[in-house]
Order: structure tokens, then C-alpha cells, then sequence
């Protein structure tokens, strides 16, 4: 049997009521004022942008004076294209400096293999490389039907990425035109 | 009524969940596993590492229209919170009900508390438990709250649908909202407004957002749980009476 508050207080009530002299009563007044320390009070306050998509979103970046490290991110109420608020993405940015699960080795699963494994950076950029050439030699149109020059490489797409911010958006981009690459899209213009 | 309030206007929420992930990284509350039911609610349920969830769900009507709402549920903070007495029968000083903004805000020493009859005492089914045995949950951002900061899943919202400040204000917000929605949507209603202070605007049936959308019949304090608190104040006398 469950008792609804308004029993359960009526029970207490009338226990208590005897007592009420003692001080020993049922105290429903909330407790007097309580304080916490705030978490970024002391921190280093610096504004970036956030580096997903296109919108372009202000955070204010706070960062311990003691260890340097990122203690919170939050949007900049000061920025005029979204007056502090953020969305899920943006709001995670504190996730970028600070996540135990974040992955910071190499992990390779070759094909049909069920099981990942560890690999070095040095292996890891020259098996690329090598993947990419092969792609590329393999799919490269010099010339089209017509016999113009186009220096397309029609075997590989790239799409992405939504984390790297516009400068490094730009380089990437350049890159990929550099190898030939037509079909280039990115998170931002979805 | 004096104190803080949160207003939550479910007919401008879009689901992006900003308020969620800011809710766990202000609180450094970490990953929870999870699994795919078909929905984007993600993860399934509130936890000890998710105060704060934004719920999907889908209805058809009579008519056959579908409908989607989202709702973005966390504790209501009580104007007389069932869970502190649930836990206060157990421990004394485990909850802090704040004067000065009205929050409820849990302490380590609900490690102490019996979980079941916490969960059983909330009416809107908000209580968890963590791994380290303390009960958790939304603290209306009590540190930040007390700074004069904005608690941080209001402070993410884009659309303003999560807004908080006096309660006062906070219900002319409500009630204005209100009035002007409910010339397009007749069933417009806050939600148990008297009694809490996280106030949601709905535009149908509360039971299509979330079954705990309202509070819960079925919630209540159980009769061990009475008999506790009734035994304990005569308890505590006799003890004061002993010497030593």
C-alpha cells in the first residue's frame, strides 16, 4: 500500500505534535542559504569560434591560470550570431580538450578483418599515401571525350570534416583540388 | 512565491539536445552506455551521468495525424519536495532546499538513503543511482545559480524554450506564452505549475510527451517509509534523554 503525501504528512504531523515542545518537530522550511564554489570562477576566459559548422557560433573558452587546462566551455553571450546559446555539438566542445574515451592512437582494421589494431603514425600517413596514389592513378582522366584537358580523379570522393575549422577547411580543399578531385563535399553545406 | 523557476516552452523546442550536453559538461558527468531503440532519444532513459533528457516521442490522433513532441524532462525542484523526506527519514542534512532560489539539491551523504524509496517518493521519476552509491540529479545549477549565472542548460537553448529566473516572472512568462498558444492549439496547459518549479508548456495530452510528464498517481511514500519517519522524532527525544 502506498500512502499519498498528504497521509503521509498527516502521520508525521500527529507524531510530532507531542514533541513540538522539544523542538523536535517535522521542519518543512527549507534550509537557510548554502554555497558552492563555482568552477570557473578563477579561470582564464577566451573567446574562439565554435569549429563545426557553418553558422560560425562565439565560445568563450575558460582555462585554469593553475594547470592550463580547458575547466568549461560555454557560448558567448557577447557574440551577435548566437548570443550565447549553442546547439548539442557545440555545447560537447569542452569534449574536444577533455574526454578520457577519446581515441589518441591509430587504430587499423584491415578489410575483412573483424579486430582492430594498433598502428604508428609512420606507418599509418605512408599506407595512404600509397592508397591514394594507387586510387588516383587508377581513375585519372588527363583528357575528356572531347580531347580537352581536365586532369580529373574521379575514383575518390571526400567528405568532410565538419571538426576542422575554416583555415584548415581551406587547406584540405586545396589539397584535394591538387590531386584532382571533383566530387568534394563538406557537413557545413548540408 | 519567492525563489527561482524554470519555464519550459515545449512548442519551441527542436530537439538539438544543446541543453543535455551542456548539462553534462558542466556537471563533468561522463558517457552512459546506450543503445539504439529506433527513437533519437539517446540514451534511453535518464541516468547518473544524464540529468537532463530531451524525450521523443511519437502519436497518432483519432484523425490519424502524427505527431512528434519532445520534451525535455529534468527535476521540477518541488515547492515541497517528496524525495527529501524519503531521504531525510534515513539521513539528516542530505538535501539541501535552498532558500533563496528554491532548489533541491542532493548531498554525498544520500549514499545512506534507500534508493528504492527515493525513486518510489518522486512523482516525476527523477532520482538515480551512481556507481559510488550517492542519489543524483539536477541541481538547478546551484553553484551557478548562486553566482548570478544562468543554470547551463538555459544558457545553451537557441530557441528559447528553456528559460529561468524569478518565479515570479517566470509565471507571467509562462502564463502570457501560454494564452498566446492556445489560440492555435486549444489544449495548451502548463503542467502542474502550483506545485514545482520546472514549468512546461504543452500543446496536447501530457501522456503524449513523457508518461511522467505530470505528476504520477502512482508515486507516493511508502508505508515502511512513514512508519520511519513517524518513529524517528520519538526515537531522537529518547536519545537526547540518555546520558553520554
Amino acid at each position: 500500500m502506498k500512502l499519498t503525501r498528504r497521509d503521509f504528512l498527516k502521520i508525521s504531523g500527529a507524531a510530532t505534535a507531542g514533541l513540538a515542545l522539544s523542538g523536535m518537530g517535522f521542519d518543512l522550511r527549507p534550509v537557510h542559504a548554502f554555497s558552492m564554489e563555482l568552477r570557473t570562477k578563477d579561470a582564464k576566459e577566451s573567446p574562439t569560434i565554435c569549429c563545426y559548422c557553418a553558422v560560425g557560433c562565439g565560445i568563450i573558452c575558460h582555462t585554469s591560470t593553475q594547470t592550463g587546462q580547458v575547466v568549461y566551455t560555454e557560448g558567448d553571450a557577447d557574440h551577435p550570431i548566437n548570443g550565447g546559446s549553442l546547439c548539442a555539438k557545440g555545447a560537447a566542445a569542452y569534449q574536444i580538450a577533455q574526454n578520457d574515451r577519446r581515441i589518441t592512437k591509430v587504430l587499423y582494421r584491415a578489410p575483412n578483418a573483424s579486430e582492430w589494431e594498433e598502428k604508428s603514425w609512420d606507418w599509418t600517413l605512408k599506407e595512404i599515401a600509397k592508397r591514394v596514389k594507387k586510387s588516383r592513378d587508377a581513375s585519372f582522366t588527363a583528357k575528356n571525350e572531347k580531347g580537352l584537358v581536365v586532369n580529373r580523379c574521379d575514383g575518390i570522393v571526400s567528405v568532410g570534416s565538419a571538426a576542422l575549422d575554416n583555415e584548415e577547411c581551406w587547406t584540405y580543399q586545396a589539397m584535394l583540388r591538387a590531386l584532382g578531385l571533383v566530387y568534394i563535399e563538406h557537413q557545413a553545406r548540408i | 512565491m519567492a525563489g527561482k523557476s524554470f519555464f519550459i516552452d515545449t512548442t519551441r523546442c527542436t530537439a538539438c539536445r544543446g541543453c543535455q550536453i551542456a548539462c553534462k559538461n558542466w556537471n563533468q558527468n561522463g558517457a552512459s552506455m546506450t543503445k539504439n531503440t529506433g527513437s533519437h532519444q539517446n540514451p534511453p532513459d535518464l541516468d547518473a551521468q544524464t540529468y537532463k533528457l530531451v524525450r521523443f516521442s511519437e502519436s497518432v490522433d483519432k484523425n490519424g495525424k502524427l505527431a512528434w513532441y519532445f520534451f525535455a524532462d529534468q527535476c521540477r525542484h518541488c515547492i515541497e519536495p517528496p524525495c527529501k523526506d524519503a531521504i531525510e527519514a534515513y539521513v539528516e542534512g542530505a538535501v539541501i532546499h535552498d532558500e533563496k532560489t528554491g532548489a533541491v539539491v542532493y548531498t554525498d551523504k544520500t549514499r545512506e538513503a534507500n534508493f528504492d524509496e527515493v525513486k518510489d517518493s518522486c512523482p516525476y521519476n527523477i532520482p538515480r543511482l551512481s556507481e559510488d552509491g550517492r542519489i543524483v540529479k539536477c541541481t538547478m545549477c546551484f553553484d551557478r545559480v548562486s553566482a548570478g549565472l544562468l543554470p547551463a542548460c538555459v544558457k545553451v537553448c537557441p530557441t528559447g524554450a528553456m528559460n529561468f529566473g524569478d518565479r515570479e516572472e517566470i509565471m507571467a512568462m509562462a502564463n502570457k506564452r501560454l494564452e498566446v498558444v492556445k489560440a492555435k492549439f486549444p489544449n495548451a496547459q502548463l503542467l502542474d505549475a502550483d506545485e514545482i518549479r520546472t514549468i512546461y508548456l504543452v500543446v496536447d495530452d501530457p501522456k503524449a510527451y513523457h508518461d511522467f510528464a505530470i505528476a504520477s498517481a502512482a508515486s507516493g511514500i511508502g508505508r515502511k517509509l512513514a512508519m520511519r519517519r513517524m518513529t524517528k522524532p520519538a526515537s531522537r527525544a529518547l536519545r537526547a534523554m540518555l546520558p553520554g
